[in-house]
């Protein structure tokens, strides 16, 4: 069954912008934000959500697109 | 040719790899830019700073005071119940380690910019606060690499680009290769920079998988009694966050006496890579070096020595290419990773290898067994990985 694409939202005070969420991930190039991180402002339909799992603190939480 | 190239390399990314890349390129004659995103290199600090001697020397890099927090003379090593081993080469070595330090740890703000003010001493063009977005293919021998410049969009032509972009990299993913790194082999890491730790100019590393799963913790010194205590690991062995394991390893372990008084002065992270180095580092037209070619040591997470090491060979690589009048397609670029190979890939595959051995045991008691006499044997003077 096919995966409901997912928005990521970054709780921006308790990211540390270092990158390891873009590390992992596995979409192609320009699934970036300004601040180091995965995109905030378009839906990601692969939903392996290793950006979320990496994250050293935690900061990455998705809902439904 | 429409209009021929502006540059013989651009360089994206000014970390460790980039600025090496770039230094040795123009040194040996080439039209040479560095673009890094950053309006300050190095931060926010990514990193813990440790650094071999020999890592500098090795791309004729002084250990200036400027950058260098603190000398290194050693190790310790810690099993999991808090067991030491002493790895003091002032006392193994007193002939040659009494005064000379085995290392360094450095402050990356100031290494990384003293890297790039040695690129520009050799003629690199360099421009901060440039992002790099896109590429495209002129012709066989041209790419249009398209830039963000404090806000403009400008596009300069290059015949070699040279992906330096970290761990993060988005360079590769350009050419079609598959760069991302799975999530078992990226160590999440947090570390604070604290006050109130007393440390003897050693390195200090902790094993077991209830202090750090897949990884290992570590308390290295800094200048003015500042210390670094900090761990990564690997989220595919458990379901708490570095966050979680720094905070257990402060209030909760054998260290907890020793860290009651820390106060913590700065908060860092960031992703290390204990994974095989790239199958594919290269490209037509392009090479990656450093994080961004996953040139990281797979069982120490250990990257600034081999990010510099690569980037002294894939800077004389790129200028005997161009100064060689050779097209750099796909079959000549591929000569970069052979001769990385030779020197020192060949070596960090075998380290990939043991680390994998290491954690597909599945009995926990060996595993940290295997852990702790991997890292003990691999910082001893009997090591046969000292190079790297
Ligand atoms: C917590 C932690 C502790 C560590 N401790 C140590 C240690 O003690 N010793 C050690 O040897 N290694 C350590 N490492 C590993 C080490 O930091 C890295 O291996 C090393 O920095 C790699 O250097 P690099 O030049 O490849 O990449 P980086 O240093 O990451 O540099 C990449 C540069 O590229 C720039 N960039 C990225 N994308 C773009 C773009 N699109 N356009 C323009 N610029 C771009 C970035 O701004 C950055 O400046 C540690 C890592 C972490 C996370």
């Amino acid at each position: 069954m096919a995966k409901h694409p997912v928005m990521f939202e970054i709780d921006w005070n308790a990211c540390i912008k270092c990158g390891a969420c873009v590390a992992v991930c596995p979409l192609e190039a320009g699934f970036i934000s300004a601040f180091d991180t995965i995109a905030v402002d378009k839906p990601c339909d692969v939903v392996c959500l290793a950006c979320e799992k990496v994250c050293p603190v935690t900061a990455i939480r998705h809902s439904d697109a | 040719m429409s209009r021929s190239s502006d540059y013989d390399l651009v360089v994206i990314g000014s970390g460790p790899a980039g600025a090496t890349t770039a230094r040795y390129a123009a040194e040996n004659g080439l039209r040479v830019l560095l673009v890094d995103k950053k309006q300050e290199l190095g931060a926010p600090i990514q990193c813990s700073g440790a650094v071999s001697a020999h890592a500098l020397s090795d791309v004729e890099v002084m250990p200036e005071s400027e950058f260098v927090l603190t000398p290194i003379y050693g190790f310790i090593v810690y099993d999991e119940a808090g067991n030491p081993v002493y790895l003091d080469y002032r006392e193994l070595k007193p002939d040659v380690y009494a005064d000379a330090p085995l290392g360094y740890v450095v402050d990356r703000r100031r290494f990384d910019r003293a890297l790039l003010s040695m690129a520009e001493d050799s003629g690199v063009e360099s421009w901060l606060k440039t992002e790099a977005l896109g590429v495209d293919r002129i012709s066989p021998d041209l790419l249009e690499v398209r830039l963000r410049r404090l806000g403009q969009e400008v596009s300069v032509r290059t015949r070699i680009l040279a992906g330096a972009d970290g761990v993060q990299s988005q360079v590769g993913k350009w050419f079609g290769l598959a760069t991302h790194i799975k999530l078992s082999e990226l160590a999440s890491c947090l570390q604070y920079v604290v006050d109130g730790v007393e440390t003897e100019g050693l390195l200090e590393i902790m094993t077991g998988h209830a202090i750090a799963p897949g990884g290992y913790a570590w308390i290295f010194p800094k200048q003015n009694k500042h210390a670094e205590v900090g761990l990564g690991v690997i989220r595919t062995m458990t379901d708490d966050d570095a966050h979680a394991y720094l905070e257990k390893l402060i209030k909760d372990s054998f260290l907890s006496d020793r860290l009651k008084d820390l106060r913590v002065l700065e908060i860092q992270g960031g992703g290390v890579p204990l994974a095989a180095p790239l199958k594919q580092q290269y490209s037509d037209n392009m090479l990656l070096v450093g994080d961004a070619a996953r040139h990281v040591n797979p069982i120490t997470g250990g990257g600034i020595h081999t990010a510099l090491r690569c980037g002294a060979i894939a800077g004389r690589f790129i200028a005997d290419v161009i100064r060689g009048g050779n097209t750099p397609d796909e079959q000549c670029m591929s000569a970069y990773q052979q001769r990385w190979s030779e020197e020192l890939g060949e070596s960090m595959w075998r380290l990939y290898r043991r680390k994998r051995e290491i954690f597909r045991q599945r009995d926990i008691d060996r595993r940290n067994q295997m852990l702790f006499e991997t890292l003990s044997h691999y910082f001893s003077p009997e090591s046969e990985y000292r190079k790297i």
